[in-house]
């Protein structure tokens, strides 16, 4: 029995001491330089020092916190004087010496086969302890706990969670066909989800989490399904005649927007989550597909050829006011509306390839975020500031993250094969 | 001062329980049962299914005695002169070459009224496999209504799409792309 006991104590006031005197804003606004954030290397609080432990520790610190946006890492250590990572234990001044604005402290033990980490923030300049948190678990999950201290950085610091824990559902070939899987959003931790030698395609995760929707031809058809992630429990839930495909979760989580061709060209439709037939809200007789939702449900984005070559529209979510959103590129797909609600990510065909674009949804600011390679399949991380996607960059089809404004782009794929078709996860 | 923050520890950790213990937990709880979705027996049943129907196919090719020999033969005269049908770039429109392929097609799916045909559309890979998946179905329906109207029954011809996801040319060049954007026609038994 694998059972993270995450018991920890956050310390809170220090934290609000920090947003009340030095304000969230402040710290990471636009022009303002980044905060030199140091990792000190992980002691040993009991018991002899592992090196896997701290490797794992700092890696995935590291990579969370230079994506992150408002810092620039450094895990060079310092020379100091004691091993302490308690207040008090040890002395900021070789830290603020080194340039450091911020410093995280972290320590492991060992006992019974359990991993205890205790992670500290601190704000060196005012040699001020921001976040303290402890977790435990087994040394499998030393990774995740470090993720979730990572995303308790992003509350302190800006105010908002980072998405850090999340999962990303992805389609990928590394069997020979096209299976969906689920891992770290880091690319650690490869678990599959599907299992039938076909083709799947698409998934997208319900708002709560514990369940996908995605399209498989497990039966012959591209029909539309929903999988119980935690019990792996699967139903069918739109098998119509045609396709079923793009499916996409509504924020309210009882109802999916997905594109279906029962009645002629692919139209977009909306079901229940038990695949009932609530409404038909495009009538084109162009393609329409790939609906996405905005963040409060009134309205969808989604591509129609209906003047010519594929577009991006938006309607209300009663199919009404129809109006193109993309207004540069002769072939833009794959609209995805920012957690945030105010911009869209979209491809736009380049030369051979795609490249991601993101767009106000008035269609104001209009600006392109990749270059390298082919790119496509843009999903948000559930806080609006990261955004994860395919690309192929000479080789295979590879998942990647970056920031909202396309910097700090970093490959997550592992694994063998193509991947394509991210999604990442709401928090958990 | 270390015993000191233990305790505070404690405190906080029992705060954290009442304030916000329930997110907490979903996290400890969704996270433990992750593991075994990977290996869930759901998925299983459907492989075997995958299986049974190729398995079906075999025997009953097989096993045609005498009698059936005949529409055996004539199905894969059928099955070898249904000719693919290939479009232009992003369009699913009939070109003139396709309309004569498929008055061809439709003349010899007449002669045998038991044939049941799938057709199968597809796409090259340049355009995003979402809407391919729609352009392909759109491809493979346009031949279905030009059969129709040539006199085909319309319960004989079933139609699915595959988008991009099966290329009959692996290439990434204008050759392949040209041989990609299909109709294949899958005589059924």
């Amino acid at each position: 029995m694998k059972k993270i006991f995450l018991v920890m104590a956050l310390l809170i006031f220090p934290a609000a001491v920090f947003a009340a005197s030095q304000g969230y804003l402040e710290v990471t606004a636009p022009g303002t330089r980044l905060l030199q954030l140091a990792i000190a290397p992980p002691v040993a609080l009991a018991g002899p020092e592992n090196s896997a432990f701290s490797k794992d520790i700092v890696d995935a610190l590291r990579f969370d916190m230079t994506l992150a946006g408002p810092f620039n890492v450094t895990t060079s250590p310092v020379t100091e004087g004691t091993s302490g990572i308690r207040p008090g234990d040890f002395d900021f001044t070789p830290w603020k010496a080194a340039g450091a604005d911020l410093l995280i402290k972290t320590g492991y033990s060992q006992a019974n086969g359990n991993v205890t980490l205790e992670c500290r923030l601190y704000d060196v300049v005012r040699s001020q302890e921001l976040a303290a948190k402890r977790y435990s678990g087994s040394a499998k999950e030393l990774r995740r706990m470090a993720h979730t201290f990572s995303d308790e950085i992003m509350r302190v610091t800006t105010g908002e969670k980072g998405p850090f824990t999340g999962k990303i559902a992805f389609v990928s070939t590394r069997t020979g066909n096209k299976e969906i899987y689920l891992m770290d959003y880091d690319g650690y931790n490869v678990q599959r989800v599907t299992h039938n030698g076909s083709i799947n395609l698409n998934p997208d995760f319900s708002p709560s989490g514990r369940e996908l929707i995605y399209t498989s031809y497990k039966k012959g058809n591209p029909d539309l399904y929903r999988r119980e992630l935690f019990t792996g429990t699967e139903a069918r839930i739109s098998a119509r005649r045609g396709i079923n495909i793009t499916g996409a979760w509504a924020p309210d989580g009882n109802r999916i927007a997905l594109a279906m061709s029962k009645d002629g060209t692919s139209q977009i439709y909306v079901i229940s989550k038990d695949g009932k037939e609530l409404a038909r809200l495009t009538h084109s007789n162009a393609i329409d597909v790939s609906p996405a939702w905005s963040p409060d449900g009134s309205r969808l984005a989604f591509v129609s050829d209906r003047l010519g070559k594929p577009q991006v529209f938006i309607m209300n979510a009663d199919g009404s006011n129809v109006h193109r959103l993309t207004t540069s590129g002769a072939y833009n797909v794959s609209p995805r509306w920012s957690p945030k609600g105010d911009r869209i990510a979209y491809c736009r065909q380049m030369g051979n390839g795609f490249q991601i674009f993101t767009i106000n949804q008035d269609g104001s600011g209009d600006t392109q975020l990749t270059t390298d390679g082919s790119n496509e399949h843009p999903r948000w991380s559930p806080d609006g500031r990261y955004i994860t996607f395919s690309s192929r960059r000479g080789g295979a089809d590879a998942l990647y993250v970056m920031r909202a404004d396309g910097t700090g782009q970093a490959m997550i794929s592992r694994g063998k094969g193509n991947d394509s078709h991210p999604v990442w996860s709401p928090r958990w | 001062m270390k015993r000191h923050v233990a305790g505070g520890f404690l405190v906080a950790g029992c705060m954290m329980l009442v304030a916000g213990g329930c997110a907490k937990e979903q996290v400890v709880n969704k996270d433990e049962g992750l593991a075994p979705t990977a290996a869930v027996a759901p998925a299983a049943p459907a492989k075997k299914e995958v299986v049974k129907e190729t398995v079906q196919q075999t025997p009953v090719k097989e096993s045609a005695v005498k009698e059936e020999a005949k529409p055996v033969s004539q199905q894969e005269e059928l099955r070898s002169a249904l000719e693919k049908i290939y479009f232009d770039f992003d369009s699913s429109r009939l070109t003139e070459a396709d309309r004569a392929i498929l008055a061809k097609d439709a003349g010899f799916m007449k002669k045998d009224a038991a044939v049941k045909v799938r057709i199968e559309g597809n796409c090259d890979e340049r355009g995003s496999d979402e809407y391919n998946l729609a352009l392909g179905q759109k491809r493979a329906e346009a031949a279905r209504n030009y059969l129709v109207t040539m006199g085909v029954a319309t319960d004989r011809l079933s139609v699915i799409s595959y988008g991009k996801e099966k290329p009959a040319d692996p290439g990434h060049d204008e050759a392949a792309w040209v041989k990609n954007r299909r109709d294949e026609f899958v005589v059924l038994q």
